[in-house]
Protein backbone atom coordinates (compact mmCIF):
# COMPACT_ATOMS: atom_id res chain seq x y z
CA UNK A 1 0.00 0.00 0.00
CA UNK A 2 1.35 2.93 -0.84
CA UNK A 3 0.54 5.00 3.00
CA UNK A 4 2.75 1.94 3.70
CA UNK A 5 5.90 2.27 1.37
CA UNK A 6 6.03 6.07 2.49
CA UNK A 7 6.54 5.07 6.25
CA UNK A 8 9.07 2.70 5.05
CA UNK A 9 10.77 4.68 2.97
CA UNK A 10 11.38 7.68 5.72
CA UNK A 11 12.55 5.54 8.85
CA UNK A 12 15.05 3.94 6.95
CA UNK A 13 16.61 7.78 6.39
CA UNK A 14 18.60 9.17 9.34
CA UNK A 15 18.80 12.72 8.86
CA UNK A 16 19.54 14.04 12.21
CA UNK A 17 23.54 14.86 12.62
CA UNK A 18 23.51 16.74 9.52
CA UNK A 19 20.53 18.90 10.40
CA UNK A 20 20.63 20.08 14.10
CA UNK A 21 23.82 19.26 15.37
CA UNK A 22 23.90 20.29 18.94
CA UNK A 23 27.85 19.79 19.66
CA UNK A 24 28.99 22.54 17.43
CA UNK A 25 28.29 24.33 20.61
CA UNK A 26 30.89 22.54 22.52
CA UNK A 27 33.90 22.25 20.13
CA UNK A 28 33.96 25.58 19.22
CA UNK A 29 36.42 26.22 22.20
CA UNK A 30 39.08 27.88 20.10
CA UNK A 31 36.65 30.03 18.03
CA UNK A 32 35.66 31.42 21.44
CA UNK A 33 38.76 33.56 22.41
CA UNK A 34 38.62 34.07 18.49
CA UNK A 35 37.25 37.48 19.11
CA UNK A 36 39.55 40.41 20.39
CA UNK A 37 38.55 44.11 21.22
CA UNK A 38 39.52 45.66 18.34
CA UNK A 39 42.44 48.45 19.30
CA UNK A 40 40.14 50.90 17.01
CA UNK A 41 36.82 50.68 18.51
CA UNK A 42 34.51 53.46 18.82
CA UNK A 43 33.46 55.20 22.03
CA UNK A 44 29.79 56.07 23.00
CA UNK A 45 28.54 57.34 25.98
CA UNK A 46 25.35 55.85 27.94
CA UNK A 47 22.82 58.31 28.05
CA UNK A 48 20.40 56.67 31.12
CA UNK A 49 17.38 58.92 30.85
CA UNK A 50 17.50 58.78 26.88
CA UNK A 51 18.22 54.92 27.07
CA UNK A 52 20.66 55.32 24.53
CA UNK A 53 24.34 55.74 24.28
CA UNK A 54 25.40 59.11 22.35
CA UNK A 55 28.75 57.64 20.19
CA UNK A 56 31.08 60.29 20.61
CA UNK A 57 34.59 58.31 18.44
CA UNK A 58 33.08 56.43 15.11
CA UNK A 59 35.26 53.91 13.84
CA UNK A 60 34.50 51.83 10.85
CA UNK A 61 32.05 51.37 8.58
CA UNK A 62 29.32 50.12 10.70
CA UNK A 63 27.95 53.48 11.18
CA UNK A 64 26.29 53.46 7.81
CA UNK A 65 23.94 50.46 9.16
CA UNK A 66 24.21 51.26 13.23
CA UNK A 67 23.00 54.23 15.17
CA UNK A 68 20.07 56.49 14.72
CA UNK A 69 21.09 60.06 13.78
CA UNK A 70 19.70 63.15 15.57
CA UNK A 71 20.04 66.96 15.59
CA UNK A 72 23.96 66.05 13.82
CA UNK A 73 24.79 63.36 16.43
CA UNK A 74 24.69 59.71 16.38
CA UNK A 75 23.08 57.53 19.24
CA UNK A 76 22.80 53.71 19.77
CA UNK A 77 19.76 51.62 20.84
CA UNK A 78 20.55 49.64 23.61
CA UNK A 79 20.63 46.04 21.45
CA UNK A 80 22.87 48.51 19.25
CA UNK A 81 25.20 49.19 21.45
CA UNK A 82 25.58 45.83 23.71
CA UNK A 83 25.93 44.29 20.31
CA UNK A 84 28.70 46.62 19.32
CA UNK A 85 30.31 45.86 22.67
CA UNK A 86 30.05 42.23 22.83
CA UNK A 87 32.22 41.98 19.07
CA UNK A 88 34.54 44.77 21.08
CA UNK A 89 33.93 47.61 18.49
CA UNK A 90 32.65 49.71 20.61
CA UNK A 91 33.55 50.94 24.46
CA UNK A 92 31.14 52.63 26.59
CA UNK A 93 31.00 54.66 29.32
CA UNK A 94 28.44 56.09 31.54
CA UNK A 95 28.03 59.34 33.05
CA UNK A 96 30.94 59.64 35.18
CA UNK A 97 33.14 58.69 32.35
CA UNK A 98 33.60 55.17 33.72
CA UNK A 99 33.59 52.72 31.48
CA UNK A 100 30.78 49.86 31.11
CA UNK A 101 31.82 46.35 31.42
CA UNK A 102 29.73 44.16 29.55
CA UNK A 103 28.08 43.03 32.87
CA UNK A 104 26.53 46.50 33.57
CA UNK A 105 25.24 46.35 29.94
CA UNK A 106 23.56 43.06 29.89
CA UNK A 107 21.95 44.43 33.25
CA UNK A 108 20.56 46.97 31.38
CA UNK A 109 19.28 44.76 28.69
CA UNK A 110 17.46 42.88 31.55
CA UNK A 111 16.13 45.78 33.22
CA UNK A 112 13.71 46.20 30.21
CA UNK A 113 13.64 49.94 30.60
CA UNK A 114 15.71 50.67 27.34
CA UNK A 115 12.76 49.35 24.60
CA UNK A 116 14.32 46.04 24.13
CA UNK A 117 14.51 42.50 26.43
CA UNK A 118 17.31 40.03 26.41
CA UNK A 119 15.10 37.85 23.35
CA UNK A 120 14.87 40.73 21.70
CA UNK A 121 18.76 41.17 21.49
CA UNK A 122 19.32 37.83 20.64
CA UNK A 123 16.95 38.33 17.14
CA UNK A 124 18.86 41.19 16.45
CA UNK A 125 22.46 39.63 17.40
CA UNK A 126 21.40 36.80 15.13
CA UNK A 127 19.79 38.99 12.28
CA UNK A 128 22.86 41.66 12.22
CA UNK A 129 25.66 39.10 12.38
CA UNK A 130 23.84 37.73 9.30
CA UNK A 131 24.50 40.82 7.71
CA UNK A 132 20.87 42.55 7.81
CA UNK A 133 20.41 46.16 8.35
CA UNK A 134 18.16 45.99 11.80
CA UNK A 135 16.29 49.21 12.88
CA UNK A 136 13.54 49.47 15.89
CA UNK A 137 10.32 50.16 14.78
CA UNK A 138 8.78 53.34 14.93
CA UNK A 139 12.40 54.71 15.38
CA UNK A 140 13.46 56.16 11.83
CA UNK A 141 17.49 56.81 11.35
CA UNK A 142 17.16 60.08 11.02
CA UNK A 143 14.48 62.64 11.23
CA UNK A 144 15.64 64.11 7.52
CA UNK A 145 14.38 61.48 5.91
CA UNK A 146 11.17 62.04 8.00
CA UNK A 147 9.69 64.76 5.91
CA UNK A 148 10.24 63.20 3.04
CA UNK A 149 8.74 59.50 3.24
CA UNK A 150 5.43 58.19 5.13
CA UNK A 151 7.20 56.59 8.00
CA UNK A 152 6.64 58.01 11.05
CA UNK A 153 6.76 57.92 14.82
CA UNK A 154 2.38 57.10 14.64
CA UNK A 155 2.39 53.64 14.03
CA UNK A 156 2.28 52.37 17.80
CA UNK A 157 2.91 56.07 19.74
CA UNK A 158 0.72 58.57 19.53
CA UNK A 159 3.50 61.40 18.25
CA UNK A 160 1.70 63.01 15.46
CA UNK A 161 4.52 64.64 12.58
CA UNK A 162 4.52 68.13 12.83
CA UNK A 163 6.01 71.33 11.22
CA UNK A 164 9.63 71.19 9.69
CA UNK A 165 10.84 73.11 13.02
CA UNK A 166 9.34 70.69 15.28
CA UNK A 167 10.68 68.10 13.62
CA UNK A 168 13.97 66.95 15.29
CA UNK A 169 12.56 67.46 18.71
CA UNK A 170 9.76 65.18 17.50
CA UNK A 171 12.43 62.69 16.70
CA UNK A 172 14.05 62.40 20.16
CA UNK A 173 10.74 62.12 21.94
CA UNK A 174 9.53 59.85 19.71
CA UNK A 175 12.56 57.64 20.63
CA UNK A 176 12.07 57.63 24.30
CA UNK A 177 8.37 57.09 24.21
CA UNK A 178 9.32 53.74 22.25
CA UNK A 179 11.15 52.82 24.84
CA UNK A 180 8.28 51.56 27.81
CA UNK A 181 8.04 48.28 29.09
CA UNK A 182 7.44 45.23 27.03
CA UNK A 183 4.44 43.61 27.86
CA UNK A 184 4.35 39.58 27.51
CA UNK A 185 1.51 38.90 25.68
CA UNK A 186 0.75 42.11 23.58
CA UNK A 187 2.30 41.45 19.89
CA UNK A 188 4.08 44.36 18.64
CA UNK A 189 5.66 45.34 15.59
CA UNK A 190 9.70 45.05 16.94
CA UNK A 191 12.20 45.63 14.03
CA UNK A 192 12.18 47.19 10.25
CA UNK A 193 14.58 44.77 8.34
CA UNK A 194 16.62 45.46 5.56
CA UNK A 195 18.46 43.20 2.99
CA UNK A 196 22.52 43.45 3.40
CA UNK A 197 23.48 46.62 1.46
CA UNK A 198 26.53 48.85 1.42
CA UNK A 199 24.75 51.78 0.09
CA UNK A 200 22.58 51.99 2.61
CA UNK A 201 21.13 55.46 3.86
CA UNK A 202 19.76 56.44 6.73
CA UNK A 203 18.42 59.67 5.22
CA UNK A 204 16.38 57.67 2.67
CA UNK A 205 16.72 54.14 4.06
CA UNK A 206 12.91 52.61 1.62
CA UNK A 207 10.92 50.11 2.81
CA UNK A 208 12.09 47.51 4.87
CA UNK A 209 12.22 44.02 3.17
CA UNK A 210 10.00 42.72 6.26
CA UNK A 211 9.10 43.95 9.79
CA UNK A 212 9.64 41.55 12.71
CA UNK A 213 7.47 40.73 15.10
CA UNK A 214 8.93 38.87 18.28
CA UNK A 215 6.48 36.54 20.19
CA UNK A 216 7.35 35.51 23.46
CA UNK A 217 4.43 33.75 24.82
CA UNK A 218 2.03 31.06 22.94
CA UNK A 219 1.99 31.46 19.08
CA UNK A 220 -0.56 34.39 18.30
CA UNK A 221 -3.78 33.50 17.25
CA UNK A 222 -5.23 34.27 13.51
CA UNK A 223 -7.10 37.28 14.76
CA UNK A 224 -3.67 39.11 16.58
CA UNK A 225 -1.55 38.10 13.37
CA UNK A 226 -3.99 39.60 10.83
CA UNK A 227 -4.80 42.55 12.54
CA UNK A 228 -0.46 42.95 13.19
CA UNK A 229 -0.34 43.16 9.69
CA UNK A 230 -3.21 45.41 8.74
CA UNK A 231 -0.73 47.88 10.64
CA UNK A 232 2.39 46.62 7.95
CA UNK A 233 1.47 48.82 5.29
CA UNK A 234 1.89 46.05 2.56
CA UNK A 235 5.30 45.14 3.91
CA UNK A 236 5.69 41.42 4.96
CA UNK A 237 6.02 40.63 8.46
CA UNK A 238 7.47 37.91 10.14
CA UNK A 239 6.80 36.32 13.52
CA UNK A 240 9.67 35.06 15.40
CA UNK A 241 10.26 33.35 18.86
CA UNK A 242 13.28 32.58 20.71
CA UNK A 243 13.62 29.65 22.99
CA UNK A 244 17.19 28.81 24.68
CA UNK A 245 19.01 31.11 22.14
CA UNK A 246 20.41 28.93 20.02
CA UNK A 247 21.91 30.33 16.91
CA UNK A 248 23.28 28.55 13.64
CA UNK A 249 26.09 30.36 12.04
CA UNK A 250 25.30 32.25 8.71
CA UNK A 251 27.33 29.99 6.09
CA UNK A 252 25.86 26.56 6.13
CA UNK A 253 22.15 28.37 6.30
CA UNK A 254 20.79 25.87 8.89
CA UNK A 255 16.77 26.29 10.13
CA UNK A 256 17.72 28.64 12.78
CA UNK A 257 16.01 28.05 16.72
CA UNK A 258 14.40 31.56 15.93
CA UNK A 259 10.92 29.86 14.15
CA UNK A 260 9.61 32.00 11.16
CA UNK A 261 5.91 31.73 10.87
CA UNK A 262 3.93 32.10 7.94
CA UNK A 263 2.02 35.50 7.76
CA UNK A 264 -1.09 34.92 9.28
CA UNK A 265 -0.38 30.93 10.16
CA UNK A 266 -2.17 30.01 13.47
CA UNK A 267 -1.01 26.45 14.76
CA UNK A 268 -1.69 25.78 18.37
CA UNK A 269 1.16 25.17 19.38
CA UNK A 270 4.65 26.27 17.38
CA UNK A 271 6.17 22.79 18.19
CA UNK A 272 3.67 21.70 15.84
CA UNK A 273 4.61 23.59 13.02
CA UNK A 274 8.23 22.65 13.50
CA UNK A 275 6.87 18.61 13.55
CA UNK A 276 4.20 19.30 10.52
CA UNK A 277 7.44 20.53 8.35
CA UNK A 278 9.69 18.34 9.37
CA UNK A 279 7.90 15.52 8.41
CA UNK A 280 8.13 16.29 5.32
CA UNK A 281 12.02 15.42 4.58
CA UNK A 282 13.07 17.35 2.21
CA UNK A 283 13.71 21.62 2.27
CA UNK A 284 11.17 20.96 -1.18
CA UNK A 285 9.19 19.38 0.58
CA UNK A 286 8.81 21.76 3.32
CA UNK A 287 8.57 25.14 0.34
CA UNK A 288 6.02 23.45 -1.02
CA UNK A 289 4.32 23.01 2.53
CA UNK A 290 4.74 26.98 2.68
CA UNK A 291 3.68 27.78 -1.11
CA UNK A 292 0.35 26.35 -0.15
CA UNK A 293 -0.31 29.53 1.76
CA UNK A 294 -1.35 32.39 -0.83
CA UNK A 295 0.67 35.52 0.00
CA UNK A 296 -0.71 38.25 1.74
CA UNK A 297 -1.86 40.18 -1.30
CA UNK A 298 -5.37 37.56 -1.69
CA UNK A 299 -5.85 37.78 1.97
CA UNK A 300 -6.57 33.95 2.88
CA UNK A 301 -9.45 32.63 4.60
CA UNK A 302 -7.40 30.52 6.72
CA UNK A 303 -9.25 28.56 8.47
CA UNK A 304 -10.13 26.44 5.52
CA UNK A 305 -6.79 26.35 4.28
CA UNK A 306 -5.29 24.72 7.19
CA UNK A 307 -7.25 21.50 7.31
CA UNK A 308 -5.59 21.14 3.70
CA UNK A 309 -1.98 21.44 4.60
CA UNK A 310 -2.39 18.72 7.28
CA UNK A 311 -3.61 16.21 4.72
CA UNK A 312 -1.40 17.06 2.00
CA UNK A 313 1.40 14.50 3.28
CA UNK B 1 17.28 1.19 19.43
CA UNK B 2 20.43 1.88 21.58
CA UNK B 3 22.80 4.45 21.86
CA UNK B 4 24.24 5.51 18.71
CA UNK B 5 27.76 6.62 19.70
CA UNK B 6 30.01 8.81 17.43
CA UNK B 7 33.36 7.24 15.92
CA UNK B 8 35.76 4.78 17.97
CA UNK B 9 36.13 4.73 21.56
CA UNK B 10 33.21 7.35 21.96
CA UNK B 11 31.55 4.85 24.08
CA UNK B 12 34.76 3.50 26.16
CA UNK B 13 35.48 7.36 26.86
CA UNK B 14 32.04 7.80 28.32
CA UNK B 15 32.57 4.52 30.52
CA UNK B 16 35.67 6.33 31.64
CA UNK B 17 33.98 9.50 32.71
CA UNK B 18 30.67 9.32 33.64
CA UNK B 19 28.03 12.26 33.35
CA UNK B 20 27.68 12.23 37.19
CA UNK B 21 31.12 12.93 38.13
CA UNK B 22 31.45 15.53 35.62
CA UNK B 23 28.69 17.19 37.21
CA UNK B 24 29.67 16.90 40.72
CA UNK B 25 33.11 18.61 39.50
CA UNK B 26 30.83 21.17 38.49
CA UNK B 27 28.58 21.70 41.09
CA UNK B 28 31.63 22.02 43.19
CA UNK B 29 33.56 24.16 40.61
CA UNK B 30 30.45 26.59 40.93
CA UNK B 31 30.07 26.37 44.64
CA UNK B 32 33.38 27.45 45.39
CA UNK B 33 33.57 30.59 43.23
CA UNK B 34 30.06 31.77 44.72
CA UNK B 35 28.87 31.72 40.50
CA UNK B 36 25.98 34.41 40.65
CA UNK B 37 23.96 34.17 36.84
CA UNK B 38 21.45 36.94 36.48
CA UNK B 39 18.51 36.93 35.38
CA UNK B 40 17.52 38.61 31.78
CA UNK B 41 14.24 37.53 29.82
CA UNK B 42 14.10 34.03 30.06
CA UNK B 43 17.25 33.40 29.57
CA UNK B 44 20.03 33.57 33.03
CA UNK B 45 23.13 34.73 32.28
CA UNK B 46 26.36 33.76 33.91
CA UNK B 47 30.37 34.66 33.70
CA UNK B 48 32.72 32.00 34.14
CA UNK B 49 36.90 31.63 34.33
CA UNK B 50 38.12 29.00 32.61
CA UNK B 51 37.74 26.03 34.64
CA UNK B 52 34.29 26.24 34.82
CA UNK B 53 33.93 27.25 31.08
CA UNK B 54 35.40 23.68 30.58
CA UNK B 55 33.25 21.92 33.36
CA UNK B 56 29.68 23.37 31.90
CA UNK B 57 31.15 22.67 28.15
CA UNK B 58 31.42 19.08 29.45
CA UNK B 59 28.12 18.51 31.45
CA UNK B 60 26.37 20.50 28.84
CA UNK B 61 24.85 23.54 30.55
CA UNK B 62 23.94 26.40 28.70
CA UNK B 63 25.65 28.08 25.42
CA UNK B 64 28.18 30.14 25.24
CA UNK B 65 28.17 33.97 24.24
CA UNK B 66 30.69 34.78 22.37
CA UNK B 67 31.95 37.85 23.16
CA UNK B 68 35.07 39.92 22.78
CA UNK B 69 36.07 39.96 26.38
CA UNK B 70 38.61 37.54 27.27
CA UNK B 71 39.01 37.12 31.13
CA UNK B 72 35.49 35.51 31.01
CA UNK B 73 33.44 33.47 29.31
CA UNK B 74 29.43 34.28 29.10
CA UNK B 75 27.42 31.58 29.37
CA UNK B 76 22.97 31.66 28.81
CA UNK B 77 21.30 29.15 30.69
CA UNK B 78 17.74 28.33 29.89
CA UNK B 79 15.46 28.39 33.05
CA UNK B 80 15.07 24.84 33.81
CA UNK B 81 18.93 24.68 33.38
CA UNK B 82 19.41 27.38 36.08
CA UNK B 83 17.25 26.35 38.41
CA UNK B 84 18.65 23.13 38.93
CA UNK B 85 21.93 24.38 39.56
CA UNK B 86 20.28 26.66 41.93
CA UNK B 87 17.81 24.70 43.39
CA UNK B 88 18.46 21.02 42.94
CA UNK B 89 22.42 21.20 42.78
CA UNK B 90 22.27 24.25 45.25
CA UNK B 91 25.75 25.68 43.26
CA UNK B 92 24.51 28.86 41.73
CA UNK B 93 23.36 32.23 43.21
CA UNK B 94 20.83 34.02 40.99
CA UNK B 95 19.96 37.41 40.77
CA UNK B 96 17.44 39.62 39.16
CA UNK B 97 16.79 42.92 37.50
CA UNK B 98 17.28 44.83 40.29
CA UNK B 99 20.69 42.94 41.56
CA UNK B 100 19.36 41.07 44.42
CA UNK B 101 20.47 37.15 45.22
CA UNK B 102 16.61 36.21 44.38
CA UNK B 103 15.46 33.34 47.19
CA UNK B 104 13.92 29.63 45.79
CA UNK B 105 10.09 30.94 46.38
CA UNK B 106 10.64 34.48 44.23
CA UNK B 107 12.92 32.56 41.83
CA UNK B 108 10.47 29.98 40.67
CA UNK B 109 7.72 32.63 41.12
CA UNK B 110 9.11 34.85 38.35
CA UNK B 111 10.07 31.61 36.45
CA UNK B 112 6.31 30.48 36.06
CA UNK B 113 5.96 34.40 35.13
CA UNK B 114 8.08 33.81 32.20
CA UNK B 115 6.59 30.41 31.14
CA UNK B 116 3.29 29.08 32.37
CA UNK B 117 4.29 25.02 32.33
CA UNK B 118 7.65 25.97 33.88
CA UNK B 119 6.92 23.37 36.92
CA UNK B 120 6.16 20.91 35.07
CA UNK B 121 8.64 21.30 32.58
CA UNK B 122 11.08 21.49 35.42
CA UNK B 123 9.95 18.00 36.92
CA UNK B 124 10.44 16.53 33.98
CA UNK B 125 14.20 17.80 33.22
CA UNK B 126 15.26 17.45 36.98
CA UNK B 127 13.68 13.74 36.58
CA UNK B 128 16.22 13.07 33.88
CA UNK B 129 19.30 15.01 34.61
CA UNK B 130 19.29 13.23 38.20
CA UNK B 131 19.52 10.06 36.24
CA UNK B 132 22.73 11.28 34.81
CA UNK B 133 21.22 12.02 31.35
CA UNK B 134 22.03 15.15 29.13
CA UNK B 135 19.22 17.23 28.11
CA UNK B 136 19.12 19.85 25.60
CA UNK B 137 16.65 21.90 23.93
CA UNK B 138 14.68 19.76 21.68
CA UNK B 139 12.39 22.42 19.83
CA UNK B 140 14.60 22.06 16.20
CA UNK B 141 12.66 18.91 16.50
CA UNK B 142 9.69 19.46 17.14
CA UNK B 143 9.84 18.35 21.25
CA UNK B 144 10.60 20.38 24.58
CA UNK B 145 13.52 18.05 25.11
CA UNK B 146 16.58 15.68 23.31
CA UNK B 147 18.25 13.70 26.13
CA UNK B 148 21.39 12.54 25.81
CA UNK B 149 22.78 9.00 27.26
CA UNK B 150 26.24 11.41 27.29
CA UNK B 151 27.95 14.21 26.19
CA UNK B 152 26.67 15.37 22.28
CA UNK B 153 29.74 15.20 20.63
CA UNK B 154 29.95 11.62 21.91
CA UNK B 155 26.90 10.22 21.20
CA UNK B 156 23.51 11.13 19.29
CA UNK B 157 20.59 11.80 21.59
CA UNK B 158 17.93 8.94 21.89
CA UNK B 159 15.48 10.14 22.88
CA UNK B 160 12.97 12.67 21.96
CA UNK B 161 11.20 14.45 24.90
CA UNK B 162 7.47 15.81 25.32
CA UNK B 163 6.15 16.71 28.46
CA UNK B 164 2.32 16.18 29.27
CA UNK B 165 0.50 17.58 32.04
CA UNK B 166 -2.36 16.06 33.54
CA UNK B 167 -5.45 16.89 32.15
CA UNK B 168 -2.69 18.85 28.97
CA UNK B 169 -4.81 18.46 25.62
CA UNK B 170 -2.89 20.51 23.75
CA UNK B 171 -0.08 18.05 22.99
CA UNK B 172 -0.58 14.73 20.50
CA UNK B 173 -4.58 15.34 20.68
CA UNK B 174 -5.06 13.57 17.76
CA UNK B 175 -3.60 10.47 16.25
CA UNK B 176 -2.16 12.72 13.50
CA UNK B 177 -0.04 14.18 16.28
CA UNK B 178 1.08 11.20 17.09
CA UNK B 179 2.16 9.82 13.20
CA UNK B 180 3.68 13.46 12.77
CA UNK B 181 6.03 12.91 16.40
CA UNK B 182 6.97 9.47 15.58
CA UNK B 183 7.45 9.94 11.88
CA UNK B 184 9.66 13.02 12.62
CA UNK B 185 11.60 11.04 15.41
CA UNK B 186 12.14 8.20 13.37
CA UNK B 187 13.88 9.90 10.40
CA UNK B 188 16.19 11.54 13.15
CA UNK B 189 16.88 8.30 14.39
CA UNK B 190 15.22 9.13 18.05
CA UNK B 191 12.52 7.60 20.14
CA UNK B 192 9.66 9.64 21.65
CA UNK B 193 9.29 9.79 25.08
CA UNK B 194 6.32 11.07 27.04
CA UNK B 195 6.81 12.44 30.42
CA UNK B 196 3.22 12.86 31.93
CA UNK B 197 3.73 15.12 34.89
CA UNK B 198 1.39 14.57 37.25
CA UNK B 199 1.19 17.11 40.31
CA UNK B 200 -0.69 14.88 42.29
CA UNK B 201 -3.05 17.82 43.37
CA UNK B 202 -0.38 19.41 44.77
CA UNK B 203 -0.30 22.78 42.77
CA UNK B 204 2.63 25.02 42.06
CA UNK B 205 2.94 27.60 44.61
CA UNK B 206 6.39 26.25 45.75
CA UNK B 207 9.36 24.95 44.86
CA UNK B 208 8.31 22.45 47.67
CA UNK B 209 5.64 21.05 45.53
CA UNK B 210 7.82 19.55 42.59
CA UNK B 211 8.76 17.00 45.71
CA UNK B 212 5.19 15.79 45.48
CA UNK B 213 4.89 15.40 42.10
CA UNK B 214 5.47 11.86 39.75
CA UNK B 215 6.78 11.25 36.41
CA UNK B 216 5.59 8.38 34.51
CA UNK B 217 7.70 7.39 31.37
CA UNK B 218 6.72 6.55 28.48
CA UNK B 219 8.25 5.69 25.00
CA UNK B 220 6.06 5.29 21.88
CA UNK B 221 7.10 3.66 19.17
CA UNK B 222 5.60 2.66 15.64
CA UNK B 223 5.50 -1.14 15.33
CA UNK B 224 5.08 -2.57 12.08
CA UNK B 225 3.60 -5.95 12.29
CA UNK B 226 4.76 -6.74 8.97
CA UNK B 227 8.60 -6.61 9.60
CA UNK B 228 7.85 -8.28 13.23
CA UNK B 229 6.64 -11.79 12.13
CA UNK B 230 10.50 -13.60 11.05
CA UNK B 231 12.63 -11.68 13.22
CA UNK B 232 12.21 -12.48 16.92
CA UNK B 233 14.81 -10.47 18.16
CA UNK B 234 13.14 -7.05 16.43
CA UNK B 235 12.64 -4.96 18.88
CA UNK B 236 9.35 -4.99 20.86
CA UNK B 237 8.32 -1.90 19.82
CA UNK B 238 4.70 -0.48 20.71
CA UNK B 239 2.47 1.39 22.59
CA UNK B 240 4.77 0.49 26.22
Amino acid sequence: MEAEDDWESSSGEVTDTDQFNDEDIYSTSTSLSKLQFRSDASKAKWNGEMGMAEVIEKKGKMWITTGIVRNGKTFCLIEETLFLAEIGALLVMDENDECLSLKDIYRKIAEEKSGCCWELFEVYRHLKSLGYIVGRHGVPWSMKGVENNSESCSSQGTIQKNGVVDTEVNGMTCVVQMLGNLQVDELRLNFNVYLPNSKFRKSSPGDPAFLLCLVRGSPPSITKSAALERQCGGIPLKFCHVEHGRVTSAADKRMPSITELCTGLCIPWLRDLRLLCKSFSTQKSFDSVLSLFPCREDKPQLERIQPKILLAS
Amino acid sequence: MGPRWKGKGADAKALADPMSEIVSQLQSSLLQSNALGSLSGCSVLLAVETEQTELLTRACFGKPIITAEKDKQWFQLGLEEAFYLCNSLKCLKIVGEDNFVKNDLDLWLHMKSKKDNFPDFYKAYSHLRMKNWVLRPGLQYGVDFVAYRHHPSLVHSEYAVIVLSEGDVGRLRVWADFHCTIRLCGSVAKTLLVLHVDKNGHGAICPSCLESYSVEECTIMRWSPEHSRNDQTASENGIT
